[in-house]
């Protein structure tokens, strides 16, 4: 309502600044002359204040006088430019009626085609001094960002951030609020092992030398820490030491509560490992075997092409039937972006991020290597 | 509510520049005195609806209100409270938006003090000044909307551009946006005696304080934007004939040129027609080098983002307001007058071949930037035309018009006498050899350049202090006499004089930076020391430095004599973490005159960093040239002489009025 009233007066007040001129009583115009007479004589004036002063001789300042005198009786013989007053002396009135109606029209209609009075304006300290209650997810992590910005000592603010950037996928915050978290709050394993995962998502998924150093360190301080533990086996795993993971996984497996999220997650990379492991052995295993390797070795391109594409479709209409295969829609995603087909390679990556529930473990290991292979989620 | 506020006044403005563009114009074709005075009170309140919508947007930066797009692509919430008042203009869109509220600034000035103006040229002065303006926000409205808004509104911006987060921000745009636009007011001045077909000597006198007052900022944009390239980019030069800056460097010189011819123009009622075109010329620049800049044409700090429909929509603007104006002068010109002839050697001669130079070198700079674009659009090929060009062409250009500056003021009108000039100019032309002389012996015995440049320096400086030692008498008259006539002087021949002292100041900064400066790159550690042409510069250690929305490597130095501390310098590498966007934090010390340039390389594998340093003799004399000439410029303002008053209708009293 407010806006309405202020665009009624600055409409109000400009409309005046045309009206006003237009309706007032009609002044009879200053000949044109003299202005330029005006300026003639503050010539002549000019010269007499420098011949006074002696900047220009007697006989120059004489001829200079003469020049001015010249340009004035110029002025003075010419016509006074009132040769054209009496014309189209009717086109007055509908100028001046254009012209104010001119004001609110185009204003008003051009405003109501381009503008948004319905938005308010919102400053953001109003923003994020609103009712938590009904704050999104982004706002708070905004207020949370506004209050450590001013107070950046606050280790508990940052205990609080590091996680929701790590689970809303802002990585790169996520290490530096929980490197902040402990240098001033001191180190515990679930910080430790915060750091570490945050550190392995930035890195798309790799449990980097820095992310490994993180979690050993939170193991040192409790053995038991089970996210360390898994990612310590994952390190392993990505290192070709399948054994050496499985191990620890299994050993961690039997450690864990029943309850445990992580038992879930700790048998499936067990049974990964396992499968890989068998893969290694040269056993049975859903990838293409020596033979078919060999042939595809020996095939032409054309040929190869047409066989590879027949073993992803193959896999392709595998998942349809069973989803719950994540190793399997990791090796869809991989296969489809590999061959370049990156719209199949993105509905892949949506089916099976619906199937394994994009939260999960799984879920997030298939989101961390579509980021990897530079897919976004289709829309 | 503020917004839309903002941005409904903006419309408004709009609406009322239309009425400006027409309603005068009509009432001067008809003579209908009411019409014509519809043109005042609309520019002054164009003026300020446009000065609500720009406060409007300010306080929507100061707020961070992430709803409207345009802070939220150039503002951040933790971004220090000046720059998020500078960050308003440092985007294209708010850019444009004070480039327009400059104009009806401008427009509104005419406006209010344009009552000496006879009726008729106000009106339709105010009617082109209402032309540019409505195109221009019709540009903004259409294309570059900063009122555009997000909804649901983002939380945190994108930030400024870290090399326009400086206090450089604050100053160079506003200036140099008031020198192109002050030109818009000649440029109106000339397309109205057009109209009217009429333009005579009183023209030159109503149109000179809005020349001066246009090149005034316009030489303090450039030289602040110079200062500002030298300092941030970190590579110590201080002009790089990159084509943003020739594009503000045209309307300068061809402003210059306007300038002196405007003066002719007053005093001998001769080169009219020239004038008027210079007039045209320098404001079509002005338009060229905004459309190279916002366009995205080229490629630049300056570029901002690029979008071609903006481009097109300039260009445009361009062709409409270049094209027409010409097309009227070409259709017009004819009808005006020509003016008298004179003598070669005299004021107006000298001043004729101050024009024959600023204009020769105007067209070299405007080749020397437009043919790479053309050749680029044409062949596709890309040459990149720099200093070596312009230093064969626009420095002998140059040259032989700084050798002439200090005979120009001391000619007379009419009838010149160089014999008698250059008697009086005896004492200075001695004293520049002196310089000379004692720069090739004492300072340097290799570079003859280096000599030259130092005394075509002094030459200019001392011939313009011999103008005002010839004026107020002195040595002839006794000294009282003499400092009463100084007194009594006009303010322009101090006006004269400062800026062509100025001109030599500049000369002198720029030839003793090119012959002198002294360039060390070494690669140092924390204790290390470098002989910096007989001082030391001692590297005490690097520290991380965490400002608002940055963090830095800042590397400490101390620069000593013989063990005395000369002063302390810190020079820095800054990441700015919204962009993940380094920038370089040149450390500067200024001794006297002359300055310490340090910059800061990558650091080495063993533990050192590679440091650059300059040491730049007299370096800021180029800027403190420029302050100079706007120096003159502001004084010459003041001359009595422009403030001719208005003839009342009983025009006896007035006459007493305006001899105050």
């Amino acid at each position: 309502m407010l806006f309405w009233i202020i665009a009624a007066l600055l409409t109000l007040a400009a409309s005046l600044a045309v009206i006003v001129p237009l309706a007032s009583p009609r002044r009879r115009a200053v000949g044109e002359r003299d202005h330029d007479i005006e300026v003639y004589k503050d010539q002549l004036k000019e010269l007499e204040r420098d011949a006074a002063r002696g900047l220009i001789g007697a006989a120059e300042a004489e001829e200079a006088r003469a020049e001015i005198g010249r340009r004035i009786l110029k002025i003075a013989s010419r016509d006074d430019g009132t040769k054209e007053a009496l014309r189209k002396r009717s086109l007055v009135p509908v100028i001046a009626t254009g012209a104010v109606l001119a004001v609110p029209l185009v204003s008003w209609g051009l405003y109501a085609a381009i503008g948004s009075p319905a938005l308010p304006a919102q400053p953001l300290s109003a923003r994020l001094g609103a009712d938590p209650a009904k704050s999104s997810i982004e706002e708070l992590v905004a207020r949370a960002e506004s209050h450590l910005a001013s107070n950046p000592e606050d280790g508990r603010g940052w205990d609080v951030l590091a996680p929701v950037y790590l689970r809303t996928g802002r990585f790169a915050d996520s290490v530096a609020a929980y490197r902040s978290s402990i240098r001033l709050e001191g180190e515990t394993p679930a910080r430790l092992s915060g750091l570490g995962e945050a550190i392995a998502g930035a890195a798309g998924g790799i449990v980097t030398a820095e992310a490994r150093a993180a979690f050993a360190k939170a193991a040192e301080l409790d053995t038991k820490d089970p996210k360390a533990r898994f990612y310590l086996a994952t390190a392993d795993a990505q290192e070709g030491k399948l054994e050496d993971a499985a191990t620890a996984w299994r050993k961690m497996l039997q450690d864990l509560p029943a309850e445990s999220p992580w038992r879930g997650a700790a048998r499936d990379a067990i049974a990964e490992a396992e499968r890989r492991i068998a893969v290694a052995r040269g056993e049975a295993q859903p990838g293409p075997t020596q033979d078919q390797i060999d042939a595809a070795a020996a095939m032409s391109d054309t040929d190869r092409a047409a066989m590879i594409n027949s073993m992803v479709e193959g896999l392709d209409a595998k998942l349809r039937q069973n989803p719950q295969d994540p190793e399997g829609w990791i090796r869809l995603v991989r296969s489809y972006a590999a061959l370049g087909r990156t719209d199949e390679a993105k509905d892949a990556l949506g089916r099976g991020l619906q199937a394994l529930d994009g939260s999960s473990e799984d879920g997030k290991r298939l989101l961390s290597l579509a980021a990897s292979l530079g897919l976004a989620l289709a829309q | 509510m503020i917004v839309e506020a903002g941005h409904f006044a903006l419309v408004l403005a709009f609406a009322l520049a239309l009425v400006q563009s027409v309603v005068p114009l009509a009432g001067a074709r008809i003579g209908e005195m009411r019409l014509m005075a519809v043109g005042g009170p609309v520019a002054l309140a164009g003026f300020a609806l446009v000065g609500i919508a720009f406060a409007a947007l300010t306080a929507t930066y100061i707020q961070s209100d992430f709803s409207v797009a345009n802070v939220w692509e150039n503002s951040h919430s933790l971004k220090p409270m000046l720059y998020k008042v500078t960050g308003t203009w440092g985007n294209h869109e708010g850019s444009m938006l004070l480039w327009v509220l400059i104009l009806t600034f401008f427009g509104a000035l005419v406006a209010a003090f344009g009552r000496n103006l006879p009726a008729t040229l106000r009106a339709n002065v105010l009617a082109v000044q209402g032309w540019i303006g409505a195109a221009f926000l019709m540009f903004i409205l259409t294309t570059s909307n900063p009122f555009a808004r997000l909804d649901p509104a983002p939380f945190e911006g994108r930030d400024l551009n870290p090399i326009l987060q400086d206090i450089g921000l604050a100053i160079h745009p506003p200036l140099l946006y008031l020198g192109y636009v002050g030109f818009s007011v000649c440029f109106s001045f000339a397309v109205a005696a057009l109209i009217d077909g009429r333009v005579d000597a009183a023209w030159a006198r109503w149109v000179r304080p809005w020349t001066l007052a246009a090149w005034m900022f316009l030489t303090g944009g450039i030289a602040m934007g110079s200062y500002w390239a030298y300092y941030e980019l970190g590579w110590g030069g201080f002009w790089f004939w990159d084509p943003v800056e020739n594009a503000s460097f045209m309307p300068w010189l061809a402003g210059t040129a306007l300038l002196h011819s405007a003066i002719v123009m007053e005093k001998r009622s001769a080169l009219k027609i020239w004038t008027v075109l210079l007039a045209i010329l320098t404001f079509s620049l002005s338009l060229l080098g905004t459309f190279l800049v916002r366009s995205g044409v080229l490629t630049s700090v300056h570029a901002f983002a690029t979008d071609p429909t903006r481009g097109v929509f300039i260009l445009a603007i361009l062709v409409v307001f270049i094209g027409g104006s010409l097309s009227l002068f070409a259709w017009r010109a004819g009808s005006l007058t020509a003016g008298g002839i004179f003598h070669p050697i005299s004021r107006e001669g000298a001043l004729v071949l101050n024009n024959l130079f600023l204009t020769t070198a105007t067209a070299t700079v405007l080749v020397g930037t437009l043919y790479p674009l053309v050749l680029e659009a044409v062949t596709g090929d890309k040459i990149s035309v720099g200093a070596p060009f312009f230093n064969l062409t626009f420095g002998p250009l140059m040259l032989p018009l700084l050798v002439l500056i200090p005979f120009g003021p001391l000619l007379a009108w009419k009838r010149g006498d160089v014999y008698a000039a250059a008697q009086r100019l005896m004492a200075a032309f001695g004293g520049a050899l002196l310089a000379m002389l004692v720069t090739w012996l004492v300072v340097d015995r290799v570079t003859v350049f280096a000599a030259l440049g130092v005394g075509l320096a002094a030459w200019m400086v001392l011939g313009a202090l011999t103008d005002l030692a010839q004026k107020s008498a002195l040595g002839t008259a006794p000294l009282g006499v003499s400092m009463r006539r100084l007194a009594g002087l006009p303010r322009s021949v101090f006006g004269t004089a400062l800026a062509h002292m100025g001109v030599g100041l500049t000369t002198l900064g720029i030839a003793a930076t090119l012959a002198f400066q002294s360039e060390h790159i070494t690669v140092m550690k924390p204790g290390d020391v470098a002989d910096i042409d007989g001082r030391s510069l001692r590297f005490e250690g690097v520290a991380p430095v965490r400002g608002p929305n940055y963090t830095e490597t800042r590397a400490q130095f101390v620069f000593a004599k013989d063990g005395r501390t000369l002063g302390e310098i810190s020079s820095a590498k800054r990441l700015y973490t919204a962009r993940q966007m380094p920038t370089t934090e040149a450390g500067i010390l200024t001794l006297g005159l002359s300055q310490l340039y340090v910059s800061l390389g990558d650091a080495t594998s063993n533990g050192g960093m590679v440091v650059r340093v300059w040491w730049k003799p007299l370096v800021t004399l180029i800027w403190l040239g420029g302050l100079v000439m706007m120096i003159g410029a502001a004084v010459s303002l003041t001359d009595r002489r422009l403030r001719v008053g208005a003839p009342s209708r009983k025009a006896r009293t007035a006459v007493a009025a305006a001899s105050q």
